[in-house]
């Protein structure tokens, strides 16, 4: 809550005049019932004036209490206003500062949110958080208020009316607080129920076809309707615990009323008060009483806001991952593999102490670089807790070559090149880029120098032409129509009904998978950088369009370190260097023909490929 | 005094999972409301009992709570007259008023919930069903987020309705007849001033909500747009990052929240000046009462107590009055969203039925003269000619769009041919019931969907009661053995629906383990490997000739490598069939497939 609170206290004269008027507000509706009992018994009845009645002071009474009626009206709808403007200004304020955050988080931090919390935290929570801001403000004031002044008000007609507010309030608060105490963990299981439900359905609408062509629709009914009769039964019992306030309340209020009107009689008959006071009364504890109901209200604001408080917290305390210490050289492992074929496809690789003088543009250089997912959040010792990924893995990258990288699936190539441009940090060793450890770059410089073609084809709904600059905003029309070229995608663009201002739809229902790829391509090409990774970016491409891209990329794009992670051999075969990876290390380094004698893996995949070719 | 405590639907929209309905927030109308109720309605038919004790249970807590201020009302007179001795039979007949109606309101609660719940239970049901077992064409045409908006959204919505607005509705209605008629019997003239408040509020009303709806609708507009950004560019976020455009997403999200929030603060203390206004208004009839009741008590017309009695019926006579307004808004908006769920319902379902229930023995597929347009005037297929032997193994090659996937679409029976015919064993698809026809065909489709399940339930989809030596068999021979020992729990460890815990490779082994145990007649393998790499294909390869030794299987590869075994291959494009052979066959002839094998081959354009 504190991080929240520096938040509100940027705004506090709002929040502060917010709360004033609300306390005029109060004020003004309990002077109400002090001047109709004055009309009644001095109006009315006479009492003082020897039972004449008075019509001129009923009028004048009505006149002012007209009069604060306006006046009430106003201070509320500026209380409102100000409780407004704090409310969405620091609603505002945090929105952007977890966005802002959320940016710059590593792709280790956002695994660990996961993508879906993320987005419920900057739309939902941050609306919860603006409900409480504006309860703390208003509705706590205006219940204190009530109960403050209602209380002094009746207290003031006559100190026996106390007994019945002492009585009625503890009643009402247990009644609030074990409503309160039972529900709420109950919304919580309702809102699991009802995530449950839902993504049941999203589940299995997007999955009709399986469903389908298994026959599984009487199975998923079966499934569905257990989650349905937990959601209707956790709803049910919600909607009864709080069909209980409201009866409780009722009875407890109108015990008091009846409890007022019997006091307020003996001290009528005693001449002490008079008929027009216990009228009065009576509008005062159904007052104080009804603040109390809101206390309810307010509870619930407080007690989700506050969960959602924590949570956006929870993002906002979250520091960037960004400048680490370089391990000390001596804490580096010593290489385990020792196996002969290891050996020797380690001499392949260049020896790391080359790395130490400042190189030229483009080369990549990993040391004794050991990696495994989550190793980061400090709670589990590297290499114990988490699986590693990648061991001890060992490569220099020449600038301009065009490098390979094959390997079964799981073996950690994707999570190898993740490491170049500091996706992710090494849990041991270290990556250079240029000669210079990624840890030491600026983060933005490190990526305008190693530019990534994700697995994934990550589009963003505006036209073709924003995606492709994306990556460099000044580019000139030609540039960008060139890396279209390469990517082989200029062909496809032309045939779209606006050509490069064709809108890429929501989920790319506008191009196909092949399309959106090179569009990704194409925005890599154009925004270019010493070293390009292409992480396996060209699956769902016909293999001409492949092959064309393949050649075109060698072709324009020949001083830039081009890094390919492929699955078919004929992908890689010309590659300048080709590493096989299995099990998160580097087996072997080298041309197409000096792996076919050496490497018995490769030839594994070459064979499972291409056997029959070799024989022809 | 009944002060029945503030506005029961406001307290429970309180209450009410983040549906907070503004008064004058965008109120949707149905098409055809009448008829739509109607239908709605007819959901509690089979619950008449419930709504029989509903309405009891409302009467009498209306009753009592309209009788309440007549007796303090008499009380007070006695107060006034100094008959002392007569107040306490007063005061016990409002206790018993009022326990009448607390108990009364109590099992108003819990008719409405039960009642709701009951109709809610069964409409989603149904609702599963009907979206399970529509067809393909009919989901193509309707986005899944629209799908899923009126099966989650609309459906709360409804149900948040039947569950409080209803019972709020019919007791505001008897609550404001109750009223007026005892406000008539005690003072005409001064249930016609108390009324000038009603029409102001009502009045207010209707103008406030026309100047909110604008800013409401701009600011859903702006949420909209805040949380498309949000979406996108969080979901999006290792694009974001690997292309440095951090600073250019944040600029254009505080934009856009800096937008909502003007919009937000103007929509809003325009929404909120309701509270203050009404308070005002509530206040005015007090006054009005007040200083009017004085004076007609001096005339003599009606006494002190009266005007006691009057305070709260003028409050119980103005809160629904305010309530139904909004009530109507949520009504109309409910029974817009019960259109979208009845045009759901209304659909028709998919066709399955056929004569033969035999099941599929050979295992034969015959296509002949198949013509077929997902959007009429776009043909997809153009007369289309194939018979399968049974137990062979059958590749269809081609590049991206030229059909393959439609014919497996259409020998499942996922669309309706436009003319031609398939056969399976010689029996026209269109005979054979959906069932049996399914059952017999184990796919496995491009996209690999899993559902959130453990591993071993997703594997055993199709029959789960499948032992668990044979789904560790099959595991094997889809390589997910490998897959089960990485996982923390082995076969039981629960798998996402994103499948952020296996690849995408891994995620294609698992679909292929789950059709190799349907035990198939005939297997159809789309793009089923792509993301699997060429060696762990050629094991699962190998497998797959064991297990479809007398079994038909139709396998549609872009990489070439692994069908090269295939007794026949299909070359496709553009829905029409350019060559069939083998592969030696095909080679030889050095035509369309020739071009495809050398492109993949060499690695370079030919």
């Amino acid at each position: 809550m504190k991080t929240i609170w520096r938040y509100v206290r940027k705004y506090w004269l709002f929040a502060l005049l917010a709360s004033a008027f609300m306390v005029a507000e109060v004020f003004v509706d309990l002077l109400q019932p002090d001047m109709m009992a004055r009309i009644v018994n001095e109006g009315i009845l006479g009492i003082g004036n020897n039972g004449v009645s008075d019509l001129p002071l009923i009028l004048s009474t009505g006149l002012r209490m007209l009069l604060v009626v306006i006046a009430g009206g106003l201070f509320g709808f500026l209380s409102g206003m100000f409780a407004n403007i704090t409310g969405y200004s620091c609603a505002n304020d945090l929105r952007k500062g977890c966005f802002s955050r959320i940016m710059y988080f590593s792709f280790g931090q956002t695994d660990r949110f996961t993508t879906g919390s993320l987005i419920t935290r900057i739309t939902n929570d941050v609306d919860q958080v603006r409900s409480l801001i504006m309860q703390m403000i208003r509705g706590l004031v205006r219940c204190a208020m009530f109960f403050v002044g209602g209380t002094m008000a009746l207290l003031r007609l006559d100190l026996s009316f106390g007994v019945i507010v002492a009585c009625a309030l503890p009643l009402i608060l247990i009644d609030i607080i074990f409503v309160v105490w039972r529900t709420n963990p109950l919304f919580l299981l309702l809102q699991q129920c009802l995530d449950r439900l839902n993504s049941m359905i999203q589940e299995d609408v997007t999955g009709i076809r399986v469903i389908k062509a298994f026959v599984q629709e009487e199975s998923e009914e079966k499934r569905f309707a257990r989650a349905n009769q937990d959601l209707v039964n956790t709803q049910f019992n919600v909607q009864m615990m709080l069909s209980f306030l409201r009866p409780v309340m009722n009875i407890v209020l109108n015990l008091a009323v009846v409890g007022i009107l019997y006091v307020g009689s003996v001290q009528v008959r005693d001449g002490s008060l008079a008929p027009g006071s216990v009228m009065a009364a009576i509008t005062y504890i159904s007052q104080i009483l009804n603040g109390m109901m809101m206390l309810a209200m307010i509870f619930q604001t407080i007690s989700r806001g506050a969960t959602s408080a924590k949570r956006l917290e929870e993002v906002l305390l979250t520091e960037a991952e960004l400048h680490e210490e370089i391990p000390a050289a001596d804490e580096l492992p010593a290489g385990e593999d020792r196996s002969p074929e290891a050996v020797a496809d380690r001499n392949a690789a260049a020896p790391a102490s080359e790395t130490e003088s400042p190189a030229k543009p483009g080369t990549v250089v990993f040391e004794h670089v050991c990696f495994s997912y989550g190793a980061d959040d400090g709670q589990t010792p590297p290499g114990k807790g988490n699986r590693e990924i990648l061991h001890d893995i060992n490569l220099s990258i020449r600038p301009g070559e065009t490098f390979a990288i094959i390997g079964s699936t799981g073996c950690g190539k994707t999570s190898l090149v993740n490491l170049i441009p500091r996706f992710y940090d090494a849990t041991q060793g270290r990556v250079l880029v240029n000669g210079r450890d990624v840890r030491e770059y600026p983060p933005e410089e490190l990526r305008e120098r190693v530019t990534v073609c994700l697995q994934k084809s990550e589009l963003f709904s505006t036209t073709i032409r924003d995606n492709i600059i994306a990556g460099r905003a000044d580019a000139s029309e030609e540039e960008m129509v060139r890396a279209a070229e390469s990517a082989q995608a200029h062909g496809f663009i032309l045939e779209q009904p606006q050509g490069y201002d064709t809108p890429v739809a929501e989920r790319g229902m506008s191009l196909s998978g092949g399309q959106r790829q090179r569009v990704a391509i194409a925005r890599a090409l154009l925004k270019g950088g010493d070293v390009m990774i292409f992480d396996d970016s060209t699956s769902a491409l016909d293999l001409r369009t492949e092959a064309a891209l393949y050649t075109a990329l060698r072709k324009d794009y020949e001083g830039v370190t081009k890094i390919f992670i492929a699955q078919r051999i004929a992908s890689v075969r010309s590659a300048d260097r080709i590493a096989v990876m299995d099990g998160g290390r580097i087996l072997g380094v080298g041309s197409h023909e000096k792996l076919m004698k050496f490497n018995r893996v490769y030839r594994e995949i070459y064979d499972s490929q291409m056997r029959e070719e070799e024989q022809e | 005094m009944s002060t029945t405590v503030q506005s029961s639907s406001v307290a429970r929209q309180g209450f009410r999972r983040g549906g907070r309905m503004n008064p004058g927030a965008p109120v949707e109308k149905p098409k055809d409301g009448k008829k739509t109720f109607g239908r709605m309605l007819a959901w509690f038919r089979p619950e008449w009992g419930y709504v029989l004790c509903l309405a009891l249970a409302v009467l009498l807590a209306v009753g009592a709570s309209v009788v309440g201020p007549s007796l303090q009302s008499s009380a007070i007179d006695k107060m006034v007259t100094r008959e002392f001795d007569k107040i306490p039979r007063f005061l016990g007949l409002m206790l018993l008023a009022y326990l009448a109606n607390g108990i009364a309101t109590l099992l108003q609660g819990f008719f409405s919930a039960r009642l709701s719940q009951r109709v809610i239970f069964r409409l989603r049901a149904q609702l599963f069903q009907k979206v399970i077992g529509l067809p393909i064409p009919w989901l193509d045409n309707h986005s899944h987020g629209d799908v899923m908006s009126r099966m989650t959204n609309d459906a709360e919505n409804v149900s948040n309705v039947i569950s409080s607005s209803l019972s709020s509705l019919f007791s505001g209605v008897l609550m404001l007849i109750g009223t007026v008629v005892m406000m008539l019997r005690y003072s005409p003239a001064l249930t016609g001033l108390t009324c000038v408040t009603v029409v102001l509020s009502v009045v207010l009303t209707r103008v406030m909500t026309r100047i909110m709806r604008r800013y409401y609708l701009r600011r859903q507009q702006l949420l909209g747009t805040l949380n498309g950004i949000v979406e996108e560019k969080v979901s999006a976020c290792r694009t974001v990052t690997a292309y440095n455009l951090q600073k250019q997403a944040i600029t254009e999200f505080d934009s856009a929240s800096d937008e909502l929030t003007k919009t937000g603060i103007s929509a809003d203390i325009i929404g909120n000046a309701m509270g203050p206004l009404m308070n005002m208004l509530n206040n005015l009839s007090f006054v009005i009462v007040a200083a009017f009741g004085a004076w007609f008590a001096l005339r003599g017309s009606i006494s002190v107590g009266v005007i006691s009695a009057f305070i709260i019926y003028s409050k119980q006579f103005s809160r629904p009055v305010n309530e139904l307004a909004q009530l109507y808004g949520q009504i109309q908006t409910a029974v817009a969203g019960a259109e979208r769920i009845f045009e759901i319902l209304d659909a028709e379902s998919e066709d399955r039925s056929g004569e033969s229930t035999l099941p599929v023995t050979e295992g034969t597929v015959e296509f002949s003269h198949v013509n077929f347009s997902y959007v009429p005037g776009k043909q997809i297929i153009h007369d289309f000619n194939l018979r399968v032997e049974a137990g062979k193994k059958i590749a269809l090659v081609g590049s991206t769009g030229s059909g393959k996937t439609t014919i497996v679409n259409l020998l499942m029976r996922f669309y309706p041919l436009d003319s031609g015919s398939i056969c399976v064993d010689g029996v026209d698809i269109r005979d054979i019931s959906c069932d049996v026809l399914r059952d017999s065909i184990g796919i496995v489709l491009q996209d690999t969907v899993l559902f959130t399940d453990t591993l071993r339930n997703n594997l055993k989809y199709a029959d789960h009661s499948i032992p668990d030596r044979s789904m560790l068999e099959a595991a094997q021979s889809a390589n997910c053995d490998r897959i089960a020992d990485a996982l923390p729990e082995g076969y039981d460890t629960v798998l996402t629906g994103a499948g952020a815990n296996l690849s995408q490779g891994q995620r294609q082994l698992v679909t292929i383990g789950r059709a190799f145990l349907s035990y198939p007649k005939i297997l159809i393998l789309d793009e089923a490997t792509s993301s699997v790499d060429t060696r762990t294909e050629r094991e699962i390869q190998n497998a797959m000739t064991e297990l479809m030794r007398d079994r038909t299987s139709l396998i549609i590869a872009h990489c070439l490598s692994t069908i090269r075994d295939a007794d026949q291959i299909i070359v496709m494009d553009q829905g029409h069939i350019m060559e069939t052979g083998t592969h030696d066959e095909l080679l030889e002839k050095q035509g369309y497939y020739y071009r495809l094998y050398m492109t993949q081959f060499a690695g370079q354009e030919t």
